[in-house]
């Protein structure tokens, strides 16, 4: 199990389109991939989990892969948090 | 891949519908939409539904979205007109049809199971927008 702790930057934090986003990035890992926010866990498989996580711009939450390829999934998952922190 | 079907009695709800989930699909995802009458105003028709599922149909199966009322019973009327092998493998999903449409094309993307994508949609059922 791998754990990080992220914070979203950019204003609007996972609406439609990064969650979508989300979704199709981590289609392509065998791992479990579940967003962790104020006691809640979000399966990033499904699209309303993420919408649903009540994330937002400037939230603070973690991100919990495992699996065989959690690492890669970890470090996939990171990419795409930081390029939405460059949106506003 | 799976297809989608956006059938509202409005063709520009049913176009803008597809406008939208075009900006998260797969870019090889059909979204075929079939809004309003063979003569341009309000409505739905069976005609144009079937052709839209015939168009959607690669193989793996077509989930239709549809609106209101007529919507639902044109698009039964559309499935008995289609050849049984088309008909075995489309099906309406018990959703709202703007979000219903969003969370099928993303989850058709990634998937080409037809229960999978149906289920991504009715997901939605349970979705608040206000907590």
């Amino acid at each position: 199990m791998h754990i990080k702790t992220f914070t979203i930057t950019n204003k609007l934090g996972f609406h439609a389109r990064p969650a979508a986003e989300l979704v199709k990035t981590v289609a392509s890992f065998k791992s479990e991939i579940n967003l962790i926010f104020n006691g809640k866990k979000s399966d990033t498989r499904s699209l309303i989990a993420i919408l649903s996580s009540g994330i937002v711009g400037g939230s603070t939450f973690d991100v919990q892969a495992n699996g065989e390829d959690e690492i890669e999934a970890m470090l996939a998952v990171s990419e795409l948090i930081n390029r939405l922190g460059g949106e506003h | 891949m799976i297809g989608i079907v956006i059938v509202s009695h409005s063709s520009k709800i049913a176009d803008g519908v597809v406008e939208l989930c075009s900006q998260m699909a797969h870019k090889n995802l059909k979204i075929i939409p079939a809004g309003g009458t063979k003569d341009g105003a309000i409505g739905t028709d069976s005609i144009k539904i079937s052709e839209a599922i015939i168009k959607a149909d690669e193989g793996d199966g077509v989930l239709i979205l549809v609106d209101l009322g007529s919507a639902i019973l044109n698009t039964e009327m559309a499935l008995d007109f289609l050849h049984d092998t088309i008909k075995k493998r489309a099906i309406i999903a018990d959703a709202p049809i703007v979000e219903g449409s969003i969370a099928a094309t993303v989850q058709a993307s990634i998937s080409n199971s037809i229960e999978e994508v149906k289920l991504a949609a009715e997901e939605v059922n349970g979705f608040k927008k206000i907590n």
